[in-house]
């Protein structure tokens, strides 16, 4: 499949690798389709797009509302007349460990709460499967061949302070191989779907935080530096011309060591 | 330039190098952009009605993004009430009289 010529539809497109991702497939000749939650952040994808010369509809929705999916999937065939690449970017975090004890009786003090627990599961697990779920079925009603692309994390490993986060992640690099193999029983031949487990990239996130605390981060790093957003963009723009890749979850670390040395 | 109004909101409609750019101002004053070089090769006079099916997929009219609290444990003994299911593409919730539907008399 090319990227020129299609149109791609990018939740949490207003920034970080979202944000690479829809400019990557500008600059390569696709349409692109901003989904986001904060308004401000479209504006400026917007109009960056729009100095770029790209064609670019830009939609305010909760990915983890069945309306707001619908609601930019129809906006993106009302602009575009079809969708063939879809990535599910939109993410948050709520770090905290499931229990805290107390340091002199070693009794719980306090335990992760649902206001931690449910907004993660239900942003990086149900709104990823209702942007693929949705984006398949606009592909399978429209005829079009598509490319389905779910962002996982290296973090589906387990990562401590993260049973939240890590839960969401690990279920989303597994969604492509039951996704693909729906589509074979069903005949459905002309649409892929793949994971991408990114890992410390230098997205806001990461880049604002205490600069000792990035340090420790990159000790762990073979490349010796964050993977930049435009990486990734590069390697989902490969998986879109790439038809072998299907149905698996491709990690993009720089080469994240646990630190002991073996590759995480 | 073509402007119309839907919803409360102004939007604008201009045209560059035969593509549609598309900009809005919300009730609350906010401007924003809803796309930008889009439909390059349609007829203009195909224009305005396909700005306006785009912008109404963008703003539905009547929907309301926060509904009750559907997660709030009001219990009566056993029984749990909660609200609709304000997520379902079919709730539709009536927050205010638009100026462009306005309440039909009797």
């Amino acid at each position: 499949m090319e990227i020129k010529g299609s149109v791609a539809v990018i939740t949490g497109g207003g920034n970080g690798i979202g944000e690479a991702v829809a400019k990557y497939f500008v600059r390569n000749g696709a349409k692109v389709a901003i989904v986001d939650m904060a308004q401000k952040n479209i504006d400026r994808v917007v109009k960056e797009i729009k100095d770029m010369g790209g064609e670019v509809v830009g939609v305010q929705a909760n990915v983890t509302s069945e309306a707001d999916t619908a609601k930019y999937y129809k906006a993106a065939i009302d602009a575009f007349g079809k969708i063939n690449i879809v990535v599910s970017c939109a993410g948050i975090i709520r770090d905290g460990t499931m229990l805290s004890l107390d340091k002199e009786t070693g009794k719980v003090t306090r335990k992760m709460g649902l206001d931690k627990w449910q907004p993660v599961i239900d942003t990086n697990l149900t709104g990823t499967f209702l942007t693929i779920r949705d984006g398949a079925e606009a592909m399978v009603n429209g005829g079009w061949q598509g490319l389905l692309v779910a962002i996982s994390s290296v973090n589906k490993v387990g990562q401590v302070g993260q049973l939240n986060y890590s839960s969401a992640k690990v279920a989303d690099a597994l969604l492509p191989k039951i996704v693909v193999g729906e589509f074979l029983m069903r005949g459905i031949r002309n649409i892929r779907c793949i994971g991408i487990a990114p890992g410390y990239t230098a997205t806001l996130m990461l880049t604002g935080m205490n600069q000792d605390a990035l340090k420790a981060i990159l000790a762990d790093v073979h490349l010796g530096r964050l993977v930049d957003p435009d990486e990734i963009a590069r390697l989902i723009g490969h998986a879109v011309e790439n038809e072998a890749i299907n149905a698996t979850t491709l990690e993009i670390t720089g080469g994240l060591c646990y630190p002991n040395g073996i590759a995480k | 330039m073509k402007s119309f109004t839907y919803n409360d909101m102004d939007f604008s409609v201009e045209s560059a190098n035969g593509r549609w750019d598309i900009s809005c101002k919300k009730p609350d004053g906010k401007s924003a952009y809803v796309g930008a070089g889009l439909f390059e090769g349609v007829p203009e006079s195909e224009i305005e009605s396909r700005v306006r099916t785009l912008v109404k997929s963008i703003f539905p009219v009547g929907i309301k993004v926060v509904g009750p609290d559907v997660a709030h444990p009001n219990r009566i003994g056993d029984l749990k009430i909660v609200g609709p299911d304000v997520t379902h593409p079919n709730f539709i919730y009536w927050d205010k009289d638009s100026s462009s539907f306005p309440k039909q008399a009797g």
